[in-house]
C-alpha cells in the first residue's frame, strides 16, 4: 500500500533525509520517500503489519508530525 | 576569491549550512556509531573523556571529504580553463551564483515555498545508500567512503563555491579553492560528529537564522561582483565609489595607479574625441586589481607585479563612460570622456 503524508514542518533537504530512514526502523515499511520541496513524504508499507497511525507515531518521534494527504 | 575568505567562509556559513545538509545523515550517524562501539567494547556508556580511537573515524571522514572536494575544484577549474570565462560569461555565473545564495537565504527565512527551489536535493536512490553504508561495520573503509560521497551531498554554500572554483578558470586555484574552504568546515564537523547527534539539531536551529543573513549578504556580494563585471552603471560598490569621487577635485592625467586596494584615481577624467594612450603602473601590486577587465572595450589583461604597461583607447564621444574592474569584479572604476582636447596632457 503506497500512502502520501503532508509534512508541514519540514525545514531543510536534512529533513526528508531523516524521514526516509524510517524506512530502515520499522517494521513493514518497504520504501519512504520524503520531499522538502513538496513538503511530503510517501510511504510505501504492508499494512497487514503496519497501520497509518504507527507510521504517525514513529515520525512523532524524530520530531515530525505528517498528515495522511486525503487525495 | 581569496584563499583566507574561502577558509573563514567555510569555518562559519559553510560549516553550519554544510552542517544542515550532511551533518545530520553522515557524521552523527558515523558518532552514534562509533559510541556504539565503544560500548560494547568498554562496557561504558559515551565518556567526555577525548579518546583519540573516537576521533580517529571521524578525522578519516573528514580527510576524505578534503580530498574527494580538492579533486572536485581540481576538475571544475579544469572544466573553467577550457572553456575560458569571457567577463560576460564570469559575470552572469557570479550573478547566478549570487540569486542562488539569495534564494537560500530567503527559503532559510521561509519567505514563500518558491525558495524551496533553490535547494538542489540529491535522489533518494543516493541517499539511500549512503544511509545504509554508514550502518555498516565501523571499519575506516565507511567513513573514507562517506567522506568521499559528501561530494553528491553539497549544501548551497558549498555548491556557490564548486561555482566559483569553475569561475576560477584554473585547475590548481579551483583545487585550492576548495581545500581552503573544506578545510574551513572541517572543524565544526568534527565538533558534531563528536558530541554526537543532540549538540548537531540544538547548533542546527540556532545558527539558522545567521546562517540565512550571511547567505543572503554573500549573494547580495556576489551579484555586486556581477554587475561590476558586466560594465553595469548599477551595483551596490560602484555606486559607493562614484559618490566617493564627487568629494574628490577632477583627477586627470593618462596613467592609472594600480594599488593594493584598487586602481587610483577611481573616476579619471578624459579628454574626449581623441584616440588615448593610458598606462597602468604597478608597484609590487599582488592583489587582483592586476587583473584588469574593461568589458565595453573587450579588453582583459594581467599586470606585470612591477611595471608600466600602455593601453590605447579608442577615440569617444564627450560624455561617454567606461568602466572597469579586476577579474573578480572588485575594485569598481570608470574613465570619463568629458574634457576638451587640450584639458590634460598627452
Amino acid at each position: 500500500m503506497k500512502k502520501t503524508f503532508n509534512v508541514p514542518d519540514m525545514t531543510c533537504p536534512n529533513c526528508a533525509m531523516h524521514l526516509e530512514g524510517l524506512e530502515d526502523e520499522i517494521p513493514g515499511v518497504k520504501r519512504i520517500t520524503a520531499s522538502y520541496r513538496k513538503l511530503n513524504m510517501e510511504v510505501e508499507f504492508d499494512e497487514t503489519m503496519l497501520t497509518v497511525e504507527q507510521i504517525i507515531l514513529a515520525a512523532n518521534k524524530i520530531g515530525y508530525h505528517p498528515e495522511p494527504n486525503p487525495a | 576569491m581569496d584563499l583566507i575568505v574561502a577558509f573563514i567562509t567555510g569555518l562559519t556559513t559553510g560549516g553550519l549550512g554544510c552542517l544542515a545538509v550532511q551533518g545530520g545523515l553522515l557524521t552523527s550517524t558515523l558518532a552514534h556509531q562509533i559510541e556504539l562501539d565503544l560500548q560494547v567494547h568498554n562496557g561504558a556508556g559515551s565518556s567526555q573523556k577525548f579518546r583519540p580511537h573516537i576521533a580517529q573515524p571521524i578525522l578519516f571522514f573528514l580527510a576524505a571529504k578534503l580530498i574527494a572536494y580538492t579533486i572536485l575544484g581540481y576538475l571544475l577549474g579544469s572544466v573553467g580553463s577550457v572553456l575560458q570565462l569571457t567577463p560576460l560569461m564570469s559575470a552572469i555565473l557570479y550573478f547566478a551564483i549570487g540569486i542562488f545564495m539569495i534564494g537560500n537565504g530567503l527559503r532559510m527565512f521561509n519567505v514563500h515555498p518558491i525558495f524551496r527551489y533553490f535547494v538542489i536535493e540529491p535522489p533518494s536512490a543516493l541517499t539511500r545508500y549512503i544511509r545504509r553504508k554508514s550502518k555498516n561495520g565501523a571499519s575506516f573503509f565507511t567513513p573514507i567512503l562517506l567522506g568521499t560521497l559528501t561530494i553528491f551531498l553539497p549544501c548551497g554554500v558549498t555548491q556557490a563555491m564548486m561555482a566559483t572554483a569553475l569561475g576560477t578558470g584554473s585547475p590548481l586555484q579551483g583545487a585550492t579553492l576548495m581545500f581552503a574552504f573544506i578545510l574551513g568546515t572541517s572543524p565544526l564537523f568534527f565538533s558534531v560528529a563528536y558530541f554526537a547527534t543532540q549538540l548537531g539539531s540544538a547548533i542546527e536551529k540556532y545558527f539558522t537564522r545567521i546562517v540565512a543573513v550571511t547567505m543572503l549578504l554573500m549573494g547580495l556580494i556576489q551579484v555586486d561582483t556581477g554587475l561590476n563585471l558586466s560594465g553595469s552603471a548599477f551595483s551596490f560598490s560602484r555606486t559607493i565609489s562614484i559618490l566617493e569621487a564627487y568629494a574628490l577635485p577632477t583627477q586627470t592625467g593618462l596613467s592609472i595607479e594600480v594599488t593594493e586596494n584598487g586602481y587610483s584615481p577611481q573616476t579619471l577624467h578624459l579628454p574626449a574625441n581623441q584616440d588615448l594612450t593610458i598606462e597602468w603602473v604597478t608597484r609590487n601590486t599582488q592583489t587582483c586589481a592586476r587583473s584588469v577587465v574593461i568589458p565595453d572595450l573587450f579588453y582583459q589583461t594581467i599586470l606585470p607585479t612591477t611595471g608600466r604597461v600602455e593601453f590605447d583607447i579608442p577615440a569617444q564621444e564627450k560624455g561617454a563612460i567606461i568602466r572597469y574592474t579586476c577579474s573578480m569584479g572588485m575594485y569598481p572604476s570608470q574613465l570619463v570622456f568629458d574634457l576638451e582636447s587640450t584639458e590634460t596632457d598627452q
